[in-house]
């Protein structure tokens, strides 16, 4: 697993490419906080090439997203692969915030 | 003389191609040539090859370009290997990230260059006997039980990834979310079943949750318990049985079931998401031993729910 995250203005864009998992839950901790101490408003997930994600992996994404949101930020899934399109959708967190396929 | 395997070579220059094409062929290899990137991608959607040389520094379609487009169009199992005049670090390390088998430097040592191809091949070989021999038996089967204290330092995903992926056809999707259902099955069997820790400490961060299991597992009871793990593989029906088992006290999975279906309502701190995923991923899920026991069944070949 591998992630990429570029700041650009008030925009940080993340990028995870392979399986996001419990054994490695704790680098997309790590790049999350990152944001979150950042003066991003907007964090842009791009998903294609995440092969899947694991409930842990679920559960730091939605921890960030409420304190995230409680500062005036949001989240967008500008990417996702079929797998994770479903998944998210699986689990509703499409109604949370958008999620794009492809 | 018997060929002893198919290689594409793929060089800009023609009297690289022409000396190595006739040192192969000579050495008993079934040799084809392409003189650019694009051209060895056409030959490769065509033909079956077994190891692809390729020159790194070609007009074009470079060497890692085309090295980049075969590992994403194409399974890992065609072995390349980058010829290169010079070993620029950076160069280097992105060919290894890409997925390169090997490096031969420039001027060719041909000696080198068989020893590579005959390593590679013989690699394969052992890849496909092993698939041959796992393919006809009836049912496949691997049992371990491992101690609490022992639990945290493996990563069992990688383990079974690599095992599944070197005796068995498995379809790339199936695999996946066979390795997310396996991390959550292990990862409840731990966090939950045996270690006892509740939201609050699940949440807490890294270095923080590494010390609280630390501190559990001090505790004599806990690190007196151990987890199962099985894989039952029918051969018939291309389905996988994974088990999972703590020593834990269990919970209580009917109320999950009562409560969690068919739809899996999100909250920001909802219990059970985990075991909705592997709900969603598996064609069964099944609860025994009071819920210290957790079961799936899961095609090899198809992704999702898919049962024969």
């Amino acid at each position: 697993m591998n992630i990429e995250l570029n700041f650009s203005e008030n925009i940080a864009a993340m990028k995870i490419d392979g399986i996001l998992n419990s054994e490695n839950a704790h680098l997309l901790q790590e790049k999350l906080n990152e944001v979150m101490q950042s003066d991003a408003k907007l964090l842009e997930l791009d998903l294609l090439d995440c092969r899947n994600i694991s409930s842990t992996g679920i559960g730091k994404i939605l921890l960030f997203y409420k304190d995230f949101i409680s500062k005036g930020g949001d989240i967008e899934v500008v990417r996702s692969s079929n797998s994770v399109y479903e998944l998210f959708s699986m689990l509703k967190l499409n109604q949370l915030f958008t999620v794009n396929l492809g | 003389m018997a060929n002893k395997g198919r290689l594409l070579i793929v060089d800009d220059s023609i009297s690289v191609v022409n000396s190595l094409q006739t040192i192969l062929s000579l050495s008993g290899y079934s040799v084809d040539s392409a003189f650019n990137g694009s051209d060895a991608l056409r030959k490769i959607y065509r033909q079956d090859y077994d190891v692809v040389i390729c020159d790194i520094e070609m007009p074009g379609l470079t060497g890692l370009e085309f090295l980049a487009r075969v590992r994403k169009e194409f399974d890992r199992s065609l072995d390349v290997i980058l010829m290169t005049g010079y070993m620029e670090h950076d160069y280097f390390i992105e060919a290894i990230r890409l997925g390169a088998n090997d490096f031969i430097r420039k001027p060719i040592d041909t000696k080198k260059m068989i020893n590579s191809i005959q390593e590679l091949l013989y690699r394969k070989k052992s890849i496909q006997d092993n698939e041959a021999l796992y393919s006809k038996l009836e049912e496949v089967g691997v049992s371990l039980k491992v101690s609490a204290l022992n639990f945290g330092s493996l990563s069992f995903s990688s383990i079974f990834n690599k095992h599944l992926k070197e005796r068995f056809k498995v379809n790339p999707d199936a695999l996946n979310e066979l390795m997310v259902c396996l991390d959550e099955m292990i990862y409840n069997a731990f966090i939950h079943g045996t270690l006892e820790l509740d939201l609050e400490d699940r949440v807490l961060d890294h270095e923080k949750l590494q010390k609280c299991i630390s501190e559990r597992l001090k505790e004599p009871q806990i690190a007196a318990r151990s987890i199962s793990i099985s894989a039952e593989i029918d051969n018939q029906t291309q389905m996988i049985q994974l088990c999972v088992e703590d020593e834990g006290p269990g919970f209580d999975f009917e109320k999950w079931l009562n409560t969690s279906f068919p739809e899996p309502i999100l909250g920001l701190q909802e219990h059970g998401r985990g075991l909705s995923l592997l709900k969603h991923l598996s064609a069964e899920l099944n609860f025994a031993k009071e819920g210290r026991q957790v079961s799936i069944r899961k095609s090899l070949t198809h992704p999702g729910k898919y049962a024969p």
